[in-house]
């Protein structure tokens, strides 16, 4: 990649090249102070994203001519050697010069009807719901099953997540779902309990038929259409969109895949759902699991001493046809990114949903 | 240290899961399991040029015979929905066309390769149908049901019993050598589950108490057995091979009870015997040394929809040549079929369809209560969670 001087931009703007993975090619023009693609978006071509922050990594693609950099002072979710290798963040990139990228999907992917960037950019709605139960599976963690109102139409895809308005306050957060459309009207949130946490408030009085306010379906973190090996790393509560996963996976057509879900929590005190993940691998003979409990866990407690992301070795990793799914607070992420990336797993291949305590 | 794949568990920090939670995806296969090998109809039954349909787990199928093989094709025009098999029209070798408007279509590949009424239209090389594999055996056309993408199929053989060899005197199984099958199939008026739980189920000897076949051959057979030890039921986990499980009632592992005193009754019958059942995914059963020793009877409960199947009951032994043949012929139309297929297994139909009524509308499943015997049943159930290969979605859900 030739670095090119500012002076050569012209006012207009710089032409683009996006090349899919299936050949096609759409040109576009990046203006001096947009991002690229704010850019495709705006001259209709629609591109894979979610965040448009620089972090989620959805958007990332492959510079292979030109100069194509980061805005000044943005944090990028990347490492050294994927910025070395070319990779860029659209949603958060300037181009500086005619430049060709490289998108690591199918131009007809983005015509999939359900395909995860549609999900993203997808309408949702707000619904009502009704409380149906609240339980503890552990000792920092809720379980809120709520049912949606009859005739609302509501639908999701396994891995998504909605907004709920916790009762008796005007805050909203955001839950993935730990079952799949099929347990509709049903729905089951892991919650975890925060010390003056506005939903782990309510989940202490809550009742039964307590009236919700739910808006989504969003997110983009769903099953890819792939036949490929699976990883699944989850850490506390980010195993609910996981569990759902799993379960869309187990449903799948085709022959299933092997797969191997770690999943962990700080402490053996706070592990949780054994019995639901003992439970999936019966019925997944393909499945296998690794459970940890932080560093202090102890052999009795049956669990890993450690983190769910060291608990993945190299023989874990089925060569380059295997997909990786991450849902944990960021520093897990980041991690379990790097170490994945490092035993030899795509970057482009690992898929992440990221989580803030709240 | 090496994580290991399954860490110990602590019996002491772990909740004991819920029975039905483990056979949750049993219970959610009404419509069957997909992704198997299940038989559509005996080779007898198509013809050269012949075109049948039949519907497997709502999947509605045409077999064709063309130059001695059967393929099979799905039985819905593309264009307008209609079963191509209800008048069968085929104007060349290679082809199955719609009596309706003359949609054409490959029999290799579902192409569409023209249509009657249209021959320059751009819907032709463009719209196709789907095709399943087939396998013709022993006597009997299977079809592999389910996702169009699930390829390889496995072999035929991964759905069929086991061989027997613990047994000194082995039954035949269906894909020997010098086998003899000869059966029927008729249209059992319940799920496909309630048949399936029914043929291996240790404790419903009392339907066949006064059987004909049970009298007329001295049989000394027990009032019930259940399982009192460990090893009673065996389970099936080939590599792909066979996955299912079998009641050992050969051994001690199993109890019989010959009397019971509370209403004075008592097992007639002088001929010590066994018939060992085994039952397979997707539902498949094997009873040995019946209806007399030396002899096998494989039942198929297909699922048609979520209230019908079609019970297969198919007799296999060893013949060598031309005369054991003859008899083997004379004991199946004299003997086995009315007396074991017909006059025996009536009842079991019968209980099968007098059960449906409670599963389909009484909330069946939660509201049964089982007993000491039902393990076999538990047993099957949990086996069929884990080992089936796909739950057939109900026909408006496919392909969500």
């Amino acid at each position: 990649m030739a670095s090119e001087e500012p002076g050569e931009i012209e006012r207009a703007g710089v032409p683009v090249t996006l090349r899919f993975e299936d050949g096609v090619e759409q040109r576009i023009v990046v203006a001096r102070d947009e991002f690229v693609l704010d850019a495709a978006l705006r001259q209709g071509i629609p591109l894979v994203y979610q965040c448009r922050s620089g972090i989620c990594s959805t958007c990332v693609a492959t510079v292979v001519e030109g100069a194509v950099a980061p805005a000044p002072g943005r944090a990028v979710a990347l490492l050294a050697s994927e910025i070395a290798a070319g990779r860029r963040l659209l949603c958060v990139s300037h181009a500086h010069a005619a430049s060709v990228i490289r998108e690591h999907y199918p131009s007809t992917l983005i015509d999939r009807r359900d395909s995860p960037e549609e999900l993203a950019q997808g309408e949702s709605a707000t619904i009502r719901a009704n409380v149906a139960a609240v339980e503890w599976p552990g000792a920092t963690v809720g379980k809120l099953a709520i049912e949606v109102a009859d005739g609302a139409g509501f639908d999701f895809q396994s891995g998504q997540y909605v907004r709920i308005k916790v009762p008796g306050t005007e805050q909203w957060r955001s839950y993935s779902m730990a079952t799949t459309p099929r347990e509709l009207p049903r729905l089951e949130f892991l919650v975890r309990m925060i010390a003056g946490g506005a939903m782990s408030e309510y989940l202490t009085r809550a009742r039964v038929g307590d009236a919700l306010e739910v808006e989504g379906p969003r997110g983009a973190f769903v099953l890819r259409p792939r036949r490929a090996s699976h990883i699944f790393i989850a850490g506390g509560t980010g195993l609910a969109p996981i569990l759902s996963l799993i379960d869309a996976l187990r449903r799948r057509s085709g022959p299933r895949p092997p797969a191997l879900l770690s999943f962990g929590c700080s402490s053996a005190e706070d592990f949780f759902y054994r019995d639901e993940i003992e439970i999936r691998q019966w019925w997944m003979p393909e499945l296998r699991v690794r459970l940890s409990g932080g560093r202090a866990a102890r052999a009795a407690s049956g669990l890993l001493r450690g983190n769910p992301v060291e608990a993945i070795a190299v023989d874990d990793i089925g060569g380059v046809e295997t997909d990786a799914y991450l849902c944990g607070p960021p520093a897990m992420i980041e991690a379990a990114r790097r170490h994945l990336v490092g035993l030899g797993l795509n970057p482009e291949r690992i898929y992440a949903e990221r989580f803030v305590a709240s | 240290m090496k994580p290991d794949d399954k860490p110990p568990i602590d019996a002491t920090a772990r909740k004991p899961i819920v029975p039905n939670r483990l056979y949750a995806p049993y219970l959610e296969a009404s419509w069957g399991f997909k992704n198997a090998w299940y038989p559509a109809l005996f080779s007898s039954e198509v013809g050269e040029n012949e075109v049948k349909g039949v519907t497997i787990a709502s999947h509605d199928i045409a077999l064709r015979r063309v130059k001695g093989r059967v393929h099979a094709i799905q039985d819905r025009c593309a264009h307008r929905g209609v079963k191509m098999s209800l008048r069968p029209t085929c104007l060349t070798d290679e082809t199955i066309t719609c009596w309706y408007h003359g949609f054409t279509y490959g029999l290799n590949d579902g192409t569409l390769k023209t249509i009657v009424a249209s021959p320059d239209d751009p819907l032709i090389g463009q719209v196709r149908i789907r095709t399943y594999p087939v396998e013709e055996r022993a006597g009997i056309i299977f079809v592999f049901v389910g996702d169009e993408d699930y390829a390889p199929a496995p072999p035929l053989t991964a759905d069929l019993p086991i061989q027997i060899t613990d047994d000194a005197n082995p039954v035949a199984h269906i894909l020997d050598a010098h086998v003899y099958v000869r059966g029927i199939h008729r249209e059992g008026n319940s799920n496909w589950r309630i048949a399936v739980e029914n043929g291996f189920d240790p404790g419903h000897l009392l339907i066949h108490w006064d059987n004909v076949i049970v009298a007329a051959t001295d049989r000394r057979m027990g009032l019930g057995a259940r399982p009192i030890a460990e090893d009673a039921i065996k389970i099936i986990d080939e590599p792909n091979g066979p996955r299912g499980m079998m009641n050992m009632y050969n051994t001690r592992a199993y109890k019989f009870f010959m009397e019971n005193k509370v209403i004075g009754m008592k097992a007639r019958g002088k001929t010590p015997y066994y018939a060992r059942t085994s039952v397979y995914l997707p539902g498949v059963l094997l009873v040995e040394h019946w209806p007399v020793p030396g002899w096998a009877q494989y039942e198929w409960y297909v699922p048609t929809d979520d209230r019908h199947h079609v019970y297969w009951e198919v007799l296999v032994g060893h013949c060598r040549d031309d005369q054991e043949r003859r008899e083997a012929d004379y004991l199946y139309d004299h003997f086995f079929e009315p007396l074991a297929l017909r006059d025996f297994n009536d009842n079991d139909v019968f209980a099968r369809e007098a059960m449906q009524d409670f599963y389909e509308n009484r909330d069946g499943w939660n509201a049964e209560t089982l007993c000491a015997f039902d393990e076999s049943v538990i047993m099957w159930r949990k086996i069929a969670a884990r080992f089936n290969r796909g739950i057939q979605d109900p026909p408006h859900r496919r392909g969500r």
